[in-house]
């Protein structure tokens, strides 16, 4: 038994590789050459993990992977314990459907971070792509419990469709928390247009200003103890970049999507 | 045994075991959070009336807390566990929801025995009400007229320990009554206890039952009354004139004999005769606390069992 396992990339991927059996849980029980014959799909054709990086250590649930990942999609799926570090960044759908334990990238995320994500935590310390705790293709709610911290930027429609959790963003692209029936987005900074739309009962937090939405009415200025209790957290948790005049804060809540339901808010903190 | 010249009495508190959840009231001050707490523990002095006995058990610190405000932490205990969630819902919702600016949390949050608080207490929200899930635990948002008022969904529920006890007997009610504050202030915030009565002192220690009326269920404890000496079996020493009580209700066994060994040993001072307590021969709870082995140094647990044995 190994106190971690590291996978480290024998050479840099020429195309896409879809890596779901790379999941700490899944590695615990495992060989280093039971490991190493794990398959990647490049397309419809096998490959063994083996072929594609170096194994070292077994029996372990945290997990280690180094290289240029970009091009390695769908690590993580359906993780459920266990750590998963990424030194470098990494591919597309980074743990989709994750149901718990913890993944840490030092660099950037490709689209669909955690996707479906029910228990859990990603941190990226760079930026993700689009959709980041949204929803598979098809489905009607995205991410169901779990934390997404995406330090830098996260692209278009983060939080899309998100049932719970909660996703804290350095900046956002366009759409975010489109169509969310719950939940948290949180955004440090600069957030795209059409923040909220089809929300329900979601809440946007918004640390660095936004544009609200027509569908949605000014109601109040005030100071929400959920937010409170939400940024505190998240700061004691992941370090995130709140200090204490957004915790005491006032904060401007608009109701909204007006076109839905209207129990979602966009809650927008205010400079003293 | 005597410490300071007090005698310290050769026999045992007589406790039984109750059930109590640990309330926390966070407020935008110090002053809020207590005027709710004083409030959501008043008239909650003994089981025999108020259904509930309650007190605050200590002040937090910002950083105590779960939303880093300053706060109470308040500890209700009842009888059953039935009676539990009925207690705190209606006093949360007279006393914590109504009062400004609070937020209201779970004290014993490791508990796998959890009672429904937020959750019935939502529907003031008349269908406005909405939930957050934070760090996997629910809380309820109740808009109100001031704004909001938060609540945890589910309160952690303990075993407790209620009725340990013991007796200041002195020469005066002055120096009874002088005897009676120093023990409090050295139990002050104590951690998993509480003493429910007005200032933690009771003047009016009771006896099970009447000797005269059917229908009472408690009455004056006619054997450590100083005025009914010559026409009662009474149990007061020579010299003594005046009799004060303090009562402790706790979380557990060892909470409670650490809190009565520090009272005690603050009680012993000048006017005060000797220290006893109050039990019923062993017949009323299984919890004993012996006042010499106490103040021996001996505060362990003794689960359900005569603390002697």
């Amino acid at each position: 038994m190994s106190d971690r396992i590291t996978l480290t990339l024998r050479a840099s991927l020429a195309h896409p590789l879809s890596a779901g059996a790379i999941a700490p849980d899944h590695f615990a029980g495992l060989t280093a050459q039971e490991i190493a014959a794990l398959e990647l799909w490049d397309g419809r054709t096998s490959v063994a993990l083996g072929d594609v990086f170096t194994v070292d250590g077994e029996h372990s649930s945290n997990v280690l992977l180094e290289g240029d990942l970009a091009q390695l999609h769908d690590v993580g799926t359906t993780m459920a314990a266990g750590s998963l570090e990424i030194k470098g960044s990494i591919g597309n759908a980074l743990g989709a459907r994750m149901r718990g334990g913890a993944i840490a990238v030092q660099g950037s995320a490709g689209h669909d971070v955690g996707t479906a994500m029910a228990g859990g935590s990603i941190v990226i310390e760079g930026n993700a792509g689009d959709r980041a705790g949204g929803a598979l293709a098809g489905a009607s709610k995205g991410m169901t419990a779990g934390d997404i911290v995406v330090r830098g930027s996260a692209g278009r429609e983060a939080g899309a469709r998100m049932r719970r959790g909660t996703l804290f963003c350095g900046s956002v692209g366009d759409c975010a928390g489109l169509g969310m029936i719950a939940g948290n987005v949180i955004v440090a900074g600069a957030i795209g247009d059409g923040a909220g739309i089809g929300n329900k009962r979601g809440s946007i937090v918004a640390l660095g200003g936004v544009r609200v939405p027509q569908t949605y009415a000014y109601v109040c200025t005030y100071r929400p103890p959920h937010v409170l209790l939400m940024l505190r957290s998240l700061r004691a948790r992941y370090n995130v970049g709140v200090d204490d005049a957004h915790l005491h804060g006032l904060y401007k809540r608009y109701s909204g999507d007006l076109a839905e339901i209207g129990k979602g808010e966009i809650l927008e903190w205010q400079t003293a | 045994m005597e410490i300071r010249g007090v005698l310290i009495d050769d026999t045992f508190a007589e406790a039984f075991g109750m059930r109590g959840a640990r309330i926390i009231i966070t407020a935008k001050n110090a002053k809020w959070a207590r005027e709710s707490a004083n409030k959501l523990t008043g008239f909650a002095t003994s089981v025999i009336a108020c259904k509930c006995e309650a007190a605050i058990e200590r002040e937090l610190a910002p950083d105590e807390t779960p939303d880093g405000r300053p706060g109470m932490s308040v500890l209700l205990f009842t009888m059953d566990s039935d009676s539990l969630p009925k207690r705190v819902v209606e006093r949360i919702g007279q006393t914590v929801l109504t009062c400004p600016t609070t937020a209201c949390f779970d004290g014993l949050p490791d508990s796998p025995d959890r009672i429904a608080v937020g959750k019935p207490l939502r529907t003031f929200g008349d269908g406005f009400q909405g939930s957050k899930v934070i760090d996997g635990v629910r809380y309820w948002r109740l808009p109100v007229m001031e704004g909001e008022f938060l609540i945890q969904e589910t309160f952690g529920k303990a075993a407790g320990v209620g009725g340990g006890n013991f007796l200041i007997l002195a020469e005066s009610a002055d120096a009874a009554l002088d005897a009676a504050e120093a023990a409090v202030d050295a139990m002050a915030g104590m951690p998993g206890v509480i003493l429910p009565f007005p200032g933690g002192i009771v003047r009016s220690g009771s006896k099970v039952g009447s000797k005269r009326y059917k229908s009472m269920i408690a009455s004056t404890n006619d054997a450590f009354a100083p005025t009914l000496r010559a026409i009662t079996k009474t149990e007061l020493p020579g010299g003594v004139n005046s009799v004060l009580e303090i009562v402790l209700d706790g979380l557990d066994f060892r909470s409670i004999a650490k809190a009565m060994q520090v009272g005690i040993d603050a009680a012993c001072r000048t006017g005060v005769h000797s220290i006893t307590a109050g039990n019923y021969g062993g017949k009323l709870g299984p919890y004993h606390f012996h006042l010499r082995k106490i103040m021996s140094g001996d505060v362990e647990d003794a689960p359900k069992q005569d603390a002697s044995k």
